[in-house]
């Protein structure tokens, strides 16, 4: 799965959880959006991992600083390595 | 990924975008799509998009109809969410039978409960909950010793932990007259330190549980627990601790054991003021034993232990008579010839229940919910107190549509599934168990006997003293407390002005000067009524109101109303009162007593009705008073 691809299906996800519209980009961030705050991620991650049926490592979320990079990191996990 | 999850993620996603759509046209459908798929839904992850959708649609306006409202706090050595959110849309959305509670939620610092409770002027009491959600951290559970110390050591630790937590809940309640629901401890999943742990108290397994004992078996009436051990074991333990969740975000426990306490947590704070069912009605022919009896005959039907399919239908039978023995009353419901229905009941040896275990036996051709409303009116109970068990699916949707307040059990292909269908339903929790619960299945049938008195005496006068009826009127005392608000609690047909009240709320009233109160416990010659009637009466000036009245519908038409009224005057006239006031407050369920104030004399005035306390004469009845309040005698 390519990176636009993960995106596409996380922008369901987004519509999904939160109230306001969210138009994802590899550069979004948290901070760009009031929504997302540590609450929400935790409901997103939640719903990522059942979603790609993956399972993030502990601290690794954190680290990603936009929507391309937690992307990536989804084609990592799903890729298994 | 699984072979199976992808067609009911597909499906999730269908209902999830369907339920979109609701939404944004305003659907008031939308409830019910809800509550369906919310019921359905056994995913963490489903559970929070359901959640997100339900606020959306708040947002744009659309709500549930006949909401409940409450008031919760959730504390604890975790963070509250996200679990508080699957508790708000279970509450919301998960309940069964459009029953829809809106949650207003204060949510603890993380593992700052103790302080939380203690400090007298902080924001938990300032916020006034009615529900306290009590999460104790398992860090402050364990033993921190030695594995050889003398086992009274670890015991006194393990008391120490429980007493201490139960303190917290004793504070809490006191100052905000909250109904506490505690969360007990999931078990540890790990092997070390291998079989020893069963030896020794200072292993975190043998610690959590013992402590886990003392809180449920020292807890108070206010006191419930929400049993996480329980729902631990029943998860899998493996699954109860989530390491990554709890480094990342401090989270109590694993996704899937999160909806369940959550599950069981929404029960219990929508349950609060609930009664459970009464009666259990029954279909016969592959419900009780196996086969049809009209056409099997006597011989040919499956029961008993002579055949594995039997074995399970006598197995369903005996858990029935325990549920009996508990207070739930038995019905059968059957299409069937009365006398072939009765056969197997009074000839067939391996029968578990007998005749005599059934409050009411319908078996005839008429529709079952017909018979269902006859049932519930000949054992004088509301609907709502019956759940109906068939193995037929027709009979359960013409239940479900003709008699909608009657909750349903379709039974599954296989009989061995009977008893764990039915123990799963929640129908059947007492919040707390009184001896009068245990004696009320023996009630009922006296109270048979007593209709067919009745219908052998013509002469009312000389009906009611051949019952010799004799009651204890008295105030309420602390002791009586648990029993008063359980009554007050779930009585709903003869009851005036239907306010709910905690045993907190009860025991205020005991304080308050202005209030007097009283309850009546009712016996004759066939058996003891035990707590019938409860009265709240408060006084404003020179008029006494009566703020609650309420009856068990079992002594109905026995002058119970009479020397009621008898001693509400009294009580009134020695505070100094001149007027009675009285208060009807309709309901779905108490248009019995519509015309009660009316009946009893009392003459109309806006909103209330009122009686003059100077003229009125003290009624004689045929029940024979013990014991008056406030020392009266």
């Amino acid at each position: 799965m390519t990176q636009i691809e993960v995106i596409s299906r996380l922008q369901t996800i987004f519509d999904n959880l939160f109230m306001e519209n969210v138009v994802l980009t590899p550069e979004l961030s948290a901070d760009d959006v009031e929504e997302w705050d540590s609450q929400t991620q935790i409901n997103l991650e939640v719903a990522v991992e059942n979603a790609f049926n993956i399972s993030f490592r502990v601290g690794e979320t954190q680290a990603t600083k936009n929507v391309g990079e937690f992307a990536d990191l989804i084609i990592r996990r799903m890729n298994g390595a | 990924m699984s072979t199976q999850a992808v067609p009911t993620l597909t499906s999730a996603a269908d209902v999830l975008r369907h339920l979109k759509e609701l939404v944004l046209q305003k659907d008031p459908e939308f409830f019910s799509l809800l509550r369906e798929q919310t019921l359905a839904t056994t995913n963490t992850a489903d559970m929070l998009m359901l959640a997100a959708l339900r606020k959306r649609a708040a947002q744009r306006g659309l709500v549930a109809p006949n909401q409940k409202s409450t008031r919760v706090a959730v504390l604890g050595g975790y963070t509250p969410h996200p679990l508080h959110e699957l508790i708000g849309h279970l509450l919301a959305a998960g309940q069964p039978q459009n029953i829809s509670w809106n949650a207003e939620f204060l949510l603890g610092d993380y593992d700052n409960y103790i302080a939380e409770i203690v400090e007298e002027s902080g924001r938990l009491y300032e916020f006034r909950p009615e529900v306290i959600l009590l999460f104790p951290s398992h860090r402050r559970c364990q033993y921190t010793g030695q594995w050889t110390d003398p086992r009274e050591q670890q015991e006194s630790a393990a008391r120490t932990a429980a007493a201490q937590i139960l303190d917290l809940c004793r504070t809490a309640n006191a100052r905000s007259g909250a109904e506490i629901i505690l969360a007990n401890f999931p078990l540890p999943a790990r092997f070390d330190p291998g079989p020893y742990r069963a030896r020794t108290l200072a292993s975190d397994w043998n610690f959590r549980k013992f402590v886990n004992l003392e809180l449920g078996l020292d807890a108070p009436s206010y006191v419930h627990i929400c049993d996480v051990e329980f729902l631990s074991a029943r998860r899998g333990t493996i699954r109860a601790w989530d390491a990554r969740a709890w480094f990342e975000t401090k989270q109590a426990y694993g996704r899937d054991l999160m909806l369940d306490v959550a599950r069981e947590a929404a029960h219990l704070i929508a349950t609060l003021r609930e009664s459970p069912k009464k009666v259990v009605v029954l279909d016969l022919d592959n419900t009780l034993w196996g086969g049809v009896v009209g056409d099997d005959g006597l011989d040919g039907i499956e029961i008993g232990d002579t055949s594995p399919r039997g074995e399970a239908f006598k197995s369903f039978q005996q858990y029935l008579a325990s549920l009996a023995s508990r207070g739930v009353l038995l019905a059968v419901c059957s299409k069937n010839d009365h006398d072939k229905a009765a056969e197997p009941f009074e000839k067939h040896p391996e029968m578990a229940l007998r005749m005599t275990d059934f409050a009411a036996f319908k078996a005839n051709w008429q529709p079952k919910s017909e018979n269902i409303r006859q049932i519930a009116q000949d054992l004088n109970l509301g609907l709502d107190s019956l759940v109906f068990v068939d193995d037929n699916p027709a009979e359960i949707e013409i239940v479900k549509q003709f008699v909608p307040e009657v909750a349903t059990l379709l039974l599954s292909p296989d009989p061995s599934e009977y008893v764990a269908q039915l123990q799963d339903m929640h129908w059947f929790e007492p919040k707390t168990l009184t001896a009068e619960d245990l004696e009320r299945a023996g009630q009922y049938r006296q109270e048979a006997q007593r209709q067919e008195l009745l219908s052998s005496v013509t002469d009312m006068s000389a009906y009611l003293e051949s019952l010799e009826m004799q009651a204890q009127i008295r105030e309420f005392r602390s002791l009586d407390a648990p029993r008063i608000s359980q009554l007050i609690n779930k009585s709903n047909q003869f009851n005036l002005t239907t306010r709910r009240r905690t045993e907190a709320q009860v025991l205020s009233v005991i304080e308050d000067p202005s209030h007097f109160h009283f309850t009546v416990r009712l016996a004759d010659r066939f058996g003891d009524y035990g707590l019938i009637s409860v009265v709240i009466g408060k006084m404003e000036g020179e008029i006494a109101e009566i703020d609650t009245w309420l009856m068990s519908c079992r002594v109905l038409k026995r002058q119970v109303e009479e020397e009621v009224l008898n001693e509400i005057v009294r009580l009134a006239r020695l505070r100094g009162a001149t007027r009675i006031r009285g208060v009807y407050l309709p309901t779905a369920k108490n248009g019995m007593v519509k015309d009660h104030y009316p009946s009893l004399g009392f003459t109309p005035v806006p909103d209330a009705f009122e009686l003059d306390a100077h003229s009125y004469q003290i009624r004689s009845t045929k029940i024979r008073i013990l014991e008056r309040p406030y020392d009266a005698n």
